[in-house]
This record gives C-alpha cells, sequence and structure tokens, in this order.
C-alpha cells in the first residue's frame, strides 16, 4: 500500500511538471523563424520510439511547406522515424498532380531521408490512398503497425462501421505492447468552436479504449492544437493545424483544455520509453508551444487503465 | 427448427406487411439484426441487392490491373477513371430506388430517426445541412461522386445499426438525402431522398 502512495505522488509530480511547463505561454524569442535556432525540449536517447504527429496537412499551400521547413530542421536535432497523419491528407481533388503538389513535393526532403508516413483517412480523403506507396497503408483503410515496444493502430473514423469495430476488438485483445496508440481524424474530444467533442464516434470507440488499455489517442479535424485533460485515464491530443489554422476557435474556458494553441499552425514531436511519453509541439515559426511528459498509465486487473492524477 | 425458421420469420412477415417500421428502440448503440422480424426481411433484401452490385463489380474490377499497395498516384488515378467507365457502362440502365427500395428507405428512415432523437438530431442537422462541403454532388445514379466534395463523417452508432454493407460500398449523407457510393470508383450506386427527419 505504501509502495502505491509512493508511486501516485510520483507520477503526479510527473505530470504536475508537464503541466507546468506547457501552460506558460509560448516563448516569443527574438530568433524565432525559419532560420532561427532550434530547441529540443526531449531526451533524444537512442533505442527510445521517436516519431513527428501532425494534420490536416494537404492543401498544397505555402504555409504548409514552411512548416514542413521547420519539420526538416526539428529533425536534424531530432532524428524522429516515421510520422503519422492524422488525415485529410488531400483536400480538393485526388489527381496525381495533387499527390505531388500536397504531400510529395512538400515533404520530399523527409521522404529522401527515408522518414516513413503512416495515415489515416479524413473527411476530405479518398479511400483509394489506401494504396499510395508513400501512406505505408498496406492497401488498409484501418491498419495496425509496431514500433518497438508500442503498438499504433491507424483507424478510419469517416467510417467506423460494424467490421472496423470486429477488427479493432480481435487485433487489440491479444496486444501486449508497452503502449497502445490510436490514432485517427475525428476527436473524441475537442473544445472546437467549429466541430467540437464527436460523441457518437466516443460511444463506440472508448469503451474499447478503457478495456484495452489504450494509452495515447492522436487525432486532427479541427484546424489546431489541444491538449485534453485526461479522459477515462487515457491522454487525448488534437494535432490538426499542419495545413490550415482555423485561428482562435477552441473555446476559452473549456473544461476539457489541459492546454492548447490555435494562433499558428503546428505538429508535435514524440519519445516514448517503456515508463514515459516526451512531448513537444512546435509551430510554424519554430517556437515550442507545448511540451511535456507524461507516465504510462497504469494497468489493474481487467486491463483497464487507471485514471491519471 | 433450423428448417422452420424461415417460413416462421415470412409468417411474421406476413402479419405485420402493410405496417410501418417497428424497431426496437434502445437508447444504446443497436445492432441490426436486433430488428423485428419484418424489418429483418427488408434488411436482408436490401443487403442481397447491395451485394449484388458488389459482385458486379468485383467481377468488372477483376478484370483490370491490380491495384498495388505500393501505388503511384498515376496508378491510383488511372485505375479509378477505368474502373468508373467499365462500372458506368455494365450499369447503364441502373436508376434510382433500384437498391433502395421504397420498403428499405422506409426501414432506413426508421432507423435514423430512432438514432437520432432531441439534441442528437439538432446536431446531426447542423453538421450534415450547414456545415458539409458537399453542394455539388450529383444526385444521380452511376455519377461520380466528386472528389472536391467532403466525405462526411457517418455517424459511428449509425453505423452500427443500419442494415449492414459489404466492403466496397459506403452509405453517405448528402444534404438530407443518404447515398450509397462505391468506396473505390467513388461513383453514386443509389440513393434515398429525406433519409434526415
Amino acid at each position: 500500500m505504501k509502495r502505491l502512495v509512493t508511486i501516485a505522488f510520483a507520477l503526479i509530480f510527473i505530470v504536475s511538471n508537464a503541466n507546468a511547463q506547457s501552460t506558460s505561454p509560448p516563448q516569443k524569442k527574438a530568433d524565432s523563424g525559419p532560420g532561427a535556432p532550434i530547441t529540443v525540449s526531449l531526451p533524444n536517447k537512442e533505442g527510445d520510439v521517436r516519431f513527428m504527429v501532425v494534420g490536416d496537412t494537404g492543401t498544397g499551400a505555402e504555409k504548409q511547406y514552411e512548416l514542413a521547413k521547420i519539420m526538416l530542421r526539428y529533425r536534424q536535432a531530432f532524428p524522429y522515424e516515421f510520422v503519422l497523419m492524422m488525415g485529410d491528407n488531400m483536400y480538393g481533388t485526388e489527381k496525381a498532380s495533387d499527390y505531388r503538389l500536397k504531400f510529395e513535393d512538400v515533404y520530399r526532403p523527409l521522404l529522401d531521408q527515408k522518414v516513413k508516413f503512416y495515415a489515416a483517412l479524413g473527411n476530405h480523403d479518398e479511400s483509394n490512398q489506401r494504396f499510395y506507396e508513400f501512406f505505408n497503408m498496406e492497401g488498409q483503410e484501418y491498419y495496425r503497425f509496431k514500433k518497438g515496444n508500442v503498438s499504433f493502430y491507424a483507424l478510419n473514423s469517416n467510417y467506423m462501421d460494424v467490421k472496423q469495430v470486429k477488427w479493432l476488438k480481435e487485433k487489440i485483445a491479444t496486444d501486449t505492447a508497452n503502449w497502445k496508440i490510436a490514432f485517427f481524424h475525428h476527436p473524441p474530444y475537442s473544445s472546437g468552436a467549429k466541430h467540437g467533442s464527436d460523441t457518437k464516434l466516443r460511444e463506440v470507440l472508448e469503451p474499447i479504449f478503457v478495456k484495452h488499455g489504450v494509452n495515447v489517442v492522436f487525432t486532427g479535424h479541427e484546424h489546431f492544437y489541444e491538449r485534453i485533460k485526461p479522459q477515462q485515464g487515457i491522454y487525448y491530443f488534437i494535432s490538426g493545424a499542419g495545413g490550415k489554422l482555423r485561428d482562435g476557435n477552441v473555446k476559452k474556458g473549456s473544461p476539457l483544455t489541459e492546454k492548447a494553441y490555435d494562433s499558428d499552425m503546428s505538429f508535435m514531436l514524440i519519445e516514448i520509453n517503456d515508463q514515459q511519453m516526451h512531448f513537444q509541439v512546435i509551430s510554424r515559426t519554430g517556437e515550442t508551444v507545448d511540451s511535456g511528459v507524461l507516465p504510462r498509465q497504469a494497468k489493474n486487473g481487467n486491463n483497464r487503465v487507471s485514471s491519471a492524477p | 427448427m433450423r428448417n422452420s425458421l424461415p417460413a416462421i420469420l415470412a409468417i411474421l412477415a406476413l402479419g405485420v406487411a402493410g405496417q410501418g417500421s417497428n424497431l426496437n428502440s434502445n437508447p444504446q448503440t443497436q445492432v441490426a439484426n436486433s430488428l423485428s422480424a419484418h424489418d429483418r426481411l427488408i434488411a436482408d433484401a436490401f443487403e442481397k441487392r447491395v451485394k449484388e452490385y458488389a459482385k458486379l463489380r468485383e467481377d468488372l474490377e477483376a478484370q483490370m490491373p491490380k491495384l498495388s499497395k505500393e501505388a503511384k498516384p498515376e496508378e491510383i488515378e488511372l485505375h479509378k477513371k477505368q474502373f468508373q467507365e467499365r462500372v458506368r457502362a455494365a450499369r447503364a440502365t441502373a436508376k434510382h430506388t433500384d437498391i433502395f427500395t421504397a420498403d428499405a428507405a422506409t426501414l432506413i428512415r426508421a432507423i435514423i430517426k430512432d438514432e437520432f432523437k432531441g439534441q442528437d438530431r439538432v446536431e446531426l442537422r447542423d453538421t450534415v445541412l450547414r456545415e458539409a462541403d458537399t453542394k455539388a454532388v450529383p444526385l444521380r445514379v452511376n455519377y461520380p461522386y466528386p472528389e472536391s466534395e467532403e466525405l462526411l463523417e457517418m455517424p459511428a452508432t449509425l453505423l452500427q445499426r443500419l442494415p449492414q454493407l459489404p466492403k466496397q460500398v459506403r452509405y453517405r449523407f448528402v444534404g438530407r438525402n443518404l447515398l450509397l457510393v462505391d468506396r473505390e470508383n467513388g461513383l453514386i450506386v443509389d440513393y434515398m431522398t429525406n433519409a434526415i427527419p
């Protein structure tokens, strides 16, 4: 019992630290901007699972390219191996030229460095994207892959039918990975004034996530960044400002918000080891707008994650 | 007993023929197999018609070069175009209500109405009728769903209740209408009007 209390206090300390870091306003550095020095606040350790998260990218507009330049610069200091795409990978038409303009040309330097992109589908994406060589979807709208001791579940929240739910339940029931991460387009929790929480999706997915110990959920759809207060012991993030921005769209005073950033485009850098997930959120001007470290949730007898402190 | 089940279902169906859909209302997520026997027969027939379409398009696609899991954008674009042409030619006489027959449409309307009540209905109408970027979608069978238009998310709880579709075909809301859209070639297979109460 005494040991449990000690662990609980340790967890509270770690998360409090994360909050303390992340609730401070973005540091406006004089040298911020595309050519500014970069600051990595992650451990950056060999052997950790290191990746990037970005959503709602596919505009092909200048600002998407600007953000990609920052992504590239951060990779020089923090060599993330792969990228999770939260959907809306291509707005508008999906001709071959669109694949170039809205994806390949934008991220060419990363592709040349063998960074792998794993895509989820959004409400602007055709199903045929699942065949695209650089989205690594293996011809499936929903799929799983593993990196180290982390399982990633890419889901198609645009069409969460009976077949997909059955697939998820079957796959996750026997998954023994230390970390289980789900990523998809529509956020079950959101403080967005335009869309808000997708309660119908939450009704279907959350019981599965809780039962089978999903640790983290990444989504997009809302064109801003939001870190949600842990729900049912699960960490939820929205990273949907990779190509578009919905300026000032996060509802002020929302009880869901742990931290939000809606005044410029952004992406996330993530590093996971056995016990912790470190995160850093970077804006289009290279500023760190949120960062912190979250402990891996403990699991009780029925595999349900305990509530985060 | 197993052999007599279809007969029992048929008798039950006759007993309620002519009546509207009699859904077992349940606020929780409800699967399609909780339908009444009458509605189950309608759903089965609907699912059978969709499967017939799926088989037709599978047969046509099988005659085409297979799209690799690591396809180039040009290959994806060409495959879609050629697939559309083949299916459109094969279904040149397809018409509205071939699949969404009157009884199937009545059943589906009832399921949607039962699923979306009160605030849920208000939110659905807001999303589908006001926010969605689907105004350029033609309400025409065998025509492509425009790539530039949004593929509005289908509510997850509703998908657990509607008659089940083969993987090749999707439900899509466009305005108050519900469409069946082929997920690869993007063609509108059929549609029903006034789906949203």
